[in-house]
């Protein structure tokens, strides 16, 4: 059962906002004089006068009457859609809330033809430290915009954001770039969270637009898609510390990607396979190669590209496997490469906890490791997602050449249409 | 490919590090692989600890219970350490290693900074836990390390390396380091593993003692593969010292004579020797903090910037602080140093026993449980500038802080108000309560024009609500990794020395102090405070 709502406008929310704070520091400073009455008179029954006199020592400087400050780090405006994608990222915000302390904006908009209005409610975290001294808080608002009022989510975000603080924009489902919507909310982020691989259909067209995004309005991204695979990245480099395998990654000459599929015969390529494509992108960034065909659907949701380094072409398959996995998880990541008449394969898999390296030499088990590293949750997710400061150089690469290997599947630089009933702002 | 030059994989499975335990992780630079691995470009871990032994001498002692097997723990549990891991336990007592495994867990218990155990966790690592009984003068004892170390190395696939930390008695460091010489337990072969030495404080009683600890160690350790630990160096808020100094462009252009008045350092403790009397008996304040995490601090704050944060650019700056400052005379120690003993008091609401009666501490001892010194660093940037340090036990409460003091205003505007504004401090908590403090001058509401001072207060624990690393966390993950950054170099060792000998030998050519001169709960003896006031100062109060 929703709560109630307890403001109707902006105003009413910044006026809700200020009293929760102001009853926050009224509790506060009633305890505190509580706890002081309470050590006073410890100390009377207690203390000789050396010990009485280094506490009022002690507490005359604020040490003993420290204010507790609401210490929020940043914005994070959710665009969530519906109420139950709302609650969703209620849950996921509201523990990641101990690591970062926030004003969260959570939009939803309901009955687009009704009348227009808006409904808020606001929950605030409060946290005793590990000290027990400070409090750090967190404050969530749910806005459930009504009718046309939902067409202008920015409009209602502006004024609600803590100042000087940095803006992170979480669109969980897909971004509807090139609408209105998209273009005034970019602007007022600082940071575009996404999640790639929960993207509709084969989530490829999203992934060009992003990347265009990315590159023509310098948007700082981070998507939960690559985010999550940075334990097969570890798992990768790891093996090829080796220095006698090294040299193998100047002579890539195949990369496969086998994945779960969704459904059977034309249904396959309605898989999201952003997650595949992102395991080649970020080989590809890493290994200097460039595009030399950009990728396509060959059958039975096969796709290939081909890369060049240096020299030679390398060969580039996604595929779907048979697996448990959830559709378009990662099955298998394999490396092909040849280096002095020695032909190397490297192939990694994963499951929940661990990841799996074997590396194969001229048909040989030359090395097998297992890496222990537990799948990202959706909190750590999103603790990553704003933990990083500015663009990662590594995924801005990664999503660039993407976009380069989306070349002939990408729609991204088809005009987006601007008058779709859900073009909100 | 020749296979004479392919290192055996080990056969069996490594860890790598878990993503979200690892921010910490993620500032290494400068030491990664990725000029030679370019996949290890950007990725949050960019080292991943060579599987390795990892050699606890003076397993059974406080050190290794308290501090270094939870460190081993906490790194395990969160999949920081290899799989090829095997913790080597070796000291006197007789213990199997079951049950040596089981008092680790019993001391995890009261000391792990996360509970409770996970037992999964634990029981994983207990399996790699070798309990080896070892008299440290027993040659036969040392040649069966050696070969347990090789089955383990088949066993575990630990490759050859090992770390072999010191947690024992100053006077038994040469010993083991002659043992593991002779044995040839630090001679690292090209392809058979690294071999390194952790030797924890204080690193020799004075500059000749140093000197020649050093030079026995060298005897068996190139430096390179020597890490003296100071765990304070190891702390997340001195870390942060060098973010805040250089990752910031606003306080480095105020960071000179021209605009600091003075800096105070103060290192207080609450607590008493506790157990540990014998130890402090022998080496007291000067030696157990002054000569080490006080002066420490006082390089990190005063050190130029470094050109980067390797390891020997750093220490080599820190160093260049440590020889600018000027060692003090027998006059000077007189005038500028002060040392004192507690007597009994009352601590926190407590009744506190003076030194001289804590166990295992002489009755008329003259050991000094608190030291203050006034320093001047002989530099462009510092000169004329005083840092005074202080260093004490039994005070009426831990902390240990560093203040800027700037200098007042050229012209007091505002003396007609009822508050006298005093001048800008920036203070910097260490612990407990890590945070930064400024202070300045505000007007009080109203229709006149008080002022008073207000404190503009960063803490951390409210705005980064996760843990932060215990040192000893931080500590043994980089010197697993190579990295030597955050541990002393022996000529920095002996250049703190420099400083603290003169001290040490002025004291013991003066009449016995009249000890005990402070009360357990007090901030030290009144000499200490005539210290700052002779100059027109006084200590923050804390």
């Amino acid at each position: 059962m929703p709560a109630r709502p307890v403001a109707h406008s902006v105003p009413e929310i910044e006026d809700q906002l200020g009293k929760l704070w102001e009853r926050a520091a009224v509790a506060r400073a009633e305890a505190a004089k509580a706890e002081a009455a309470l050590v006073a008179a410890q100390a009377e029954a207690a203390a000789r006068a050396a010990s009485a006199l280094a506490t009022a020592r002690d507490t005359s400087d604020g040490g003993g009457s420290h204010v507790a400050a609401r210490t929020s780090v940043l914005n994070l405006v959710v665009v969530a859609g519906d109420e139950q994608a709302a609650q969703k990222c209620a849950a996921i915000i509201m523990a990641t809330a101990t690591r970062h302390a926030s004003r969260s904006l959570i939009l939803s908009a309901v009955d687009p033809s009704g009348p227009a209005g808006l409904e808020a409610r606001i929950e605030a975290l409060s946290m005793a430290t590990a000290g027990g001294r400070a409090e750090t808080g967190a404050e969530t608002i749910y806005v459930t915009a009504h009718g046309e009022t939902g067409a202008h989510f920015a409009s209602i975000i502006v004024p609600l954001l803590v100042h000087d603080l940095p803006v992170a924009l979480w669109w969980p489902a897909d971004p509807p770039f090139g609408s209105r919507r998209a273009d005034r909310l970019l602007p007022i982020a600082d940071r575009l969270i996404v999640d790639g691989s929960a993207w509709s259909g084969d989530g490829l067209g999203i992934l060009a637009q992003l990347a265009a995004a990315v590159e023509e309005r310098r948007v700082v991204v981070a998507d939960w898609a690559l985010l999550r695979q940075a334990r097969w990245r570890e798992a990768i480099a790891s093996v090829y510390d080796l220095p006698d395998l090294r040299p193998h990654l100047g002579a890539v000459r195949r990369i496969s990607v086998d994945y779960a599929p969704e459904g059977q015969g034309d249904a396959v390529w309605e898989t999201n396979v952003v997650r595949p494509l992102y395991h080649v992108a970020w080989l590809a960034s890493r290994l200097g190669m460039t595009v030399a065909k950009p990728i396509r659907r060959e059958s039975a949701g096969r796709r290939v590209a081909t890369l060049r380094q240096k020299e030679h072409e390398v060969a580039v398959v996604l595929r779907p496997a048979g697996s448990d996995l959830g559709p378009g998880s990662t099955v298998r990541v394999e490396i092909t490469s040849r280096f002095r008449g020695a032909e190397l394969v490297g192939s990694i898999t994963a499951d929940d906890h661990t990841v799996e390296v074997s590396i194969r030499d001229d048909g040989r088990e030359r090395v097998r490791r297992s890496y222990a590293a537990p799948r990202l949750t959706d909190v750590d997710l999103l603790a990553l997602a704003v933990e990083e400061g500015a663009a990662d150089p590594i995924a801005v690469h990664a999503l660039a050449t993407a976009h380069r290997l989306l070349g002939v599947e990408s729609d991204a630089h088809k005009t987006p249409d601007r008058h779709r009933s859900q073009d909100y702002d | 490919m020749s296979p004479a030059r392919v290192p055996a994989a080990p056969p069996v499975a490594r860890t790598a590090r878990q993503l979200r335990e690892s921010v910490t992780a993620a500032r290494r630079r400068g030491r990664a692989d990725t000029d030679t691995n370019p996949l290890r470009q950007g990725l949050r871990l960019e080292r991943v600890p060579d599987p390795c032994a990892f050699v606890l001498f003076g397993a059974t002692g406080d050190l290794a219970h308290r501090k270094v097997v939870p460190a081993i723990y906490q790194l395990w549990r969160t999949n920081l350490l290899p799989v090829e891991f095997s913790l080597v336990a070796v000291a006197r007592r007789p213990y199997t290693s079951e049950a040596f495994a089981a008092e680790l867990k019993a001391s995890l218990e009261k000391y792990s900074r996360v509970l409770p155990i996970d037992e999964d966790s634990w029981a994983e690592l207990a399996k790699r836990i070798t309990y080896q009984q070892l008299d440290f003068a027993d040659d036969a004892g040392f040649d069966s390390l050696g070969q347990k170390l090789d089955e383990l190395d088949a066993k575990c696939g630990t490759a050859g390396n090992r770390l072999f930390y010191l947690a024992v008695q100053p006077s038994q460091v040469t010993e083991i380091v002659r043992q593991l010489g002779r044995v040839g337990l630090d001679k690292e072969v090209r392809g058979a593993g690294w071999r390194r030495l952790i030797v924890e404080k204080p690193f020799g009683r004075d500059l000749d003692s140093a000197r020649l600890l050093n030079h026995e160690v060298h005897k068996v350790f190139r430096e390179s593969q020597v890490y003296r630990i100071d765990h304070y160096l190891g702390k997340e808020t001195v870390r942060n010292l060098m973010v805040f100094r250089f990752g910031n462009g606003i306080f480095e252009p105020v960071w000179n004579r021209s605009y600091v008045d003075h800096v105070q350092i103060t290192v207080a403790e609450s607590i008493g020797v506790e157990a540990r009397g014998a130890f402090y008996e022998e080496t007291g304040a000067s030696r157990d903090i002054l000569q080490n995490h006080l002066l420490q601090l006082m390089t990190l704050v005063a050190m130029e910037p470094p050109s980067s944060f390797q390891a020997d650019a750093l220490r080599d700056q820190k160093l260049q602080v440590l020889r600018a400052i000027a060692a003090p005379d027998a006059d000077q120690v007189r005038k500028n140093v002060v040392r004192g003993q507690y007597g009994p008091g009352w601590v926190q609401g407590e009744p506190a026993a003076g030194y001289r009666q804590e166990p295992e501490v002489d009755p008329e001892s003259e050991t000094e449980t608190f030291v203050a010194g006034r320093f001047e660093i002989d530099d462009w940037r510092w000169s004329g500038v005083p840092f005074y340090l202080r260093a004490g036990k039994r005070m009426p409460k831990r902390a240990t802080e560093i203040s800027i003091q700037f200098k007042d205003v050229p012209l007091r505007l505002f003396r007609e108000s009822t508050g006298d504004p005093a001048p800008n401090v920036l203070a910097m908590r260490i612990q407990p309560d890590e945070g930064i403090m400024l202070r300045f001058a505000a007007k009080v509401p109203g229709l006149g024009l008080d002022v008073r001072t207000v404190n503009m207060d960063f803490a951390y624990d409210t705005s980064f609500v996760v843990d932060s690393p215990d040192a000893y966390e931080t500590l043994i993950l980089d010197s697993l990794l190579g990295d030597a950054s955050l541990f002393t170099r022996a000529d920095e060792v002996e250049a703190a020395w420099g400083v603290v000998t003169p001290i040490i030998n002025a004291w013991a050519e003066m009449p016995p102090p009249h000890f005990p001169n402070y009360a357990a709960g007090s901030w030290g003896p009144e000499a200490a405070d005539e210290l700052l006031e002779r100059d027109g100062r006084r200590w923050r109060r804390i």
